[in-house]
C-alpha cells in the first residue's frame, strides 16, 4: 500500500462510495457508470471461489452484460420482485498498483436489507470485493468488481447486484 | 396440540381433486408425520453425483429430513452414504459441506473409520463392555442406488428399485439432464434459502411459465411443442422444444441465450421428483436442484451445475456463463419463481382451498393426461402426498 498515494486511495474510495450509493438508492444507471467499457462484474460464493468452481450468482463478463443487468433489474423483473432496501457498509483493506494506471483493491463489505413488507432488517450477505480499478485522465472506473460472499447460502433470492 | 390417530386426522382433504387445503402449507404439526412417511419412508432421494466427489476420499455432506448424512468416495472407487455420526456416542464426523479425507477420525475418543465405513481403531478397547465387537460398530450405511452417476438413498427396505420407482418416462429424460451418459464435471453451486414450506417450493406448474416470467415475452421467446408426463407416485416431467428468436432486441448480448445443443438434447427439460428434487436442462444448462426442507418453514436449495466431459473449452465457458445468469436465485428466467414461493406462503395463511383450474376437465377424476401448459400435472403429486399422509377425502 505504501507505493500508492493518498490521492489515489481517496479516488478509489470515492468510486466505491458512488457504487454503493448507486445500489442503496437503486439507481442502476449510476451503477453502470461505475464501470468503463472494459467493465466486468461477478458475484460469487466464497465456496465456489475457494474451490475454483466458476459458477457465480451473477456473471457479467463484458460491458454488454452489464447493460443487460440493468435491463433485467429495471425492465424485466421489476414487478415480480418484493422490493427490499439495502444498505452497504464497506472498508478498504488494501490497494496495490498494477501497470497502465490500474490498481488492485480489496474492500470488506456487509450488506443489510430491510423488507418493505415487514420493515425488519436482516443481513443479506457479507464478504469482500476484489477489484481492478482504472484511473485515467478524467475517469475512475472499475474494470473488474468481484463480490465474493462468505454467505454461501443466500438468505433469499437476490434481485439487485451487490 | 392435535395428535395423530386414524380417528383424529390432522387434516381432512377436499372432495374435488383440484382443491388443496391451504392449511397444508401452514400447519407445523404436519412436519413430524412428513418426516416419517415421506422423507424416512419409501421414497428415493438424490444425494450426490459422482462428478461432485470424483476422487477417493472426496466427501459431501447432506441431510435427509432432519438426519445429517454424508457421501464419500471410497478407496475402492465405491461411493457410499453414511449417517454423519460416530458409532461410539454420536459426535458428528463431517463438519464441512465438502472436502477430502484419508480416513474419518472422531475427535472425541479418537475412534477411527476408514472410507469404507469400517471401524479400524478405538483406543483402550480392552476395557470396553463384554459384548463389544469392532465389526458391529462400522458407520451406519444407507441403502443406495445409482443412475447415470447420480446416487440416491432411501431409509426403507421396501422402496422399489430405483428405475421402477422413477419409471421410464422419468428416468429417460433424466439421463439427458445428466449429459446422456452421466459423464459430467461439476462447475459449481448456487445455494439459497427460500422462505416457504417445502411443498410450496415444489408446486411450480406448467401454466405459469410464459405468464410469470416476463423474460419469455420480452425476448420474444415462444414455447415450442411440448409434453408433460406425470406418474402415480408424484413425479412430473416436462419436455419442450425451445424456439429462441435469432434476433433478441431486448438484450445487448443475446449470446447468453445461445443453444449450442448436443446430440442428446431437446431444448428444455424440467423434472420434479417427489418429494423435493428438481432437475432441469434448459439450453446448455445441466442442473440438479438438491433441496433440504428446514422443518415446516424454509427450504435450502443447492443448485448444482455441470458440464460434460466431452465439452471443448468454449462449450464449458458457455455453460458457465449461461448457468450463472439464467437459472438460480438471481436468474434472468427464474428469479420470479423464488419471489412467488414466499408470496404463496404468505397468501396461504388464509382460510379455504387453493384451487387448480388450468387443464382440469373433471374435478372428480384424477387425470394423468396433461398438456404442456396445464397446471393439473401437479395434482397426481398432491394425491400421492395425501395418500402418504393418510388424509381422508371429505364426502362432500
Ligand atoms: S463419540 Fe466418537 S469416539 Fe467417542
Ligand atoms: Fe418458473
Amino acid at each position: 500500500m505504501s507505493t500508492v498515494s493518498s490521492e489515489i486511495i481517496s479516488q478509489i474510495e470515492q468510486l466505491n462510495r458512488e457504487y454503493i450509493s448507486a445500489l442503496d438508492s437503486l439507481d442502476m444507471t449510476a451503477w453502470l457508470n461505475c464501470f468503463n467499457k472494459k467493465g466486468q462484474y461477478n458475484f460469487i460464493s466464497e465456496e465456489n471461489h475457494r474451490r475454483n468452481l466458476p459458477i457465480a450468482f451473477m456473471l457479467d463478463d463484458c460491458y454488454k452484460r452489464l447493460q443487460d443487468r440493468v435491463t433485467q433489474v429495471v425492465d424485466i423483473q421489476a414487478d415480480s420482485t418484493e422490493h427490499y432496501q439495502t444498505r452497504h457498509f464497506t472498508q478498504l483493506m488494501s490497494v496495490e498498483a498494477l501497470d497502465n494506471g490500474q490498481y488492485q483493491a480489496e474492500f470488506n463489505y456487509s450488506i443489510y436489507y430491510t423488507r418493505r413488507d415487514s420493515n425488519q432488517t436482516q443481513i443479506l450477505c457479507v464478504g469482500r470485493y476484489m477489484d481492478v480499478i482504472e484511473i485515467a485522465e478524467n475517469a475512475v472506473n472499475f474494470i473488474k468488481r468481484k463480490a465474493v460472499t462468505d454467505t454461501n447460502v443466500l438468505p433469499r433470492y437476490i434481485a439487485y447486484p451487490v | 396440540m392435535a395428535h395423530t390417530t386414524s380417528q383424529d386426522p390432522l387434516l381432512t382433504w377436499p372432495k374435488k381433486y383440484n382443491e388443496i387445503p391451504k392449511a397444508v402449507f401452514e400447519m407445523e404439526e404436519l412436519w413430524p408425520k412428513e418426516l416419517e412417511t415421506i422423507f424416512y419412508g419409501e421414497e428415493w432421494h438424490p444425494i450426490v453425483h459422482r462428478a461432485e466427489i470424483p476422487n477417493p476420499g472426496d466427501y459431501k455432506a447432506a441431510e435427509l429430513g432432519e438426519m445429517p448424512i454424508f457421501a464419500v468416495h471410497g478407496e475402492d472407487g465405491v461411493i457410499r452414504v453414511f449417517q454423519n455420526t460416530c458409532t461410539h456416542r454420536g459426535t458428528s464426523l463431517i463438519t464441512e459441506s465438502s472436502g477430502n479425507k484419508k480416513e474419518l477420525e472422531c475427535p472425541y475418543h479418537r475412534w477411527l473409520f476408514n472410507l469404507q465405513g469400517d471401524l479400524v481403531g478405538c483406543p483402550n478397547s480392552r476395557d470396553y463392555s463384554p459384548s463389544f465387537d469392532k465389526k458391529d460398530f462400522g458407520l451406519a450405511k444407507l441403502r443406495v442406488e445409482e443412475f447415470c452417476g447420480l446416487f440416491f438413498v432411501t431409509m426403507s427396505d421396501k422402496t422399489p428399485p430405483l428405475k421402477e420407482y422413477l419409471g421410464e418416462s422419468f428416468y429417460e429424460p433424466l439421463s439427458r439432464v445428466l449429459g446422456g451418459d452421466g459423464r459430467l464435471k461439476l462447475i459449481g453451486y448456487q445455494k439459497v434459502m427460500y422462505d416457504c414450506n417445502w411443498k410450496a417450493y415444489c408446486d411450480n406448474d406448467g401454466y405459469h411459465a410464459p405468464l410469470l416470467h416476463k423474460a419469455f415475452a420480452l425476448l420474444n421467446w415462444q414455447g415450442g411443442k411440448g409434453v408433460q408426463n406425470v406418474s402415480e407416485n408424484g413425479h412430473l416431467s416436462f419436455e419442450s422444444e425451445l424456439k429462441i428468436p435469432d434476433d433478441i432486441t431486448a438484450l445487448e448480448d443475446g449470446s447468453i441465450l445461445d443453444f449450442k445443443g448436443t446430440e442428446t438434447s431437446t431444448g428444455s427439460i424440467v423434472q420434479m421428483q417427489f418429494p423435493v428434487t428438481v432437475y432441469s436442462k434448459h439450453m446448455d444448462m445441466l442442473n440438479i436442484r438438491y433441496a433440504f426442507p428446514k422443518g415446516p418453514k424454509g427450504i435450502e436449495v443447492h443448485y448444482a451445475y455441470f458440464s460434460h466431459e466431452d465439452d471443448d473449452e468454449e462449450m464449458v465457458a458457455h455453460r458457465i456463463r449461461q448457468s450463472s445468469n439464467l437459472l438460480g436465485p438471481c436468474g434472468l428466467i427464474s428469479m420470479e419463481d423464488a419471489s412467488v414461493f414466499s408470496r404463496i406462503d404468505k397468501g396461504n395463511k388464509t382460510p379455504g382451498n387453493a384451487i387448480f383450474q388450468k387443464g382440469v376437465e373433471d374435478e372428480h377424476v384424477l387425470s394423468f393426461t396433461v398438456k404442456q401448459n396445464d397446471e393439473s400435472g401437479n395434482l397426481p403429486r398432491w394425491e400421492h402426498y395425501r395418500k402418504r399422509m393418510g388424509f381422508e377425502r371429505s364426502e362432500s
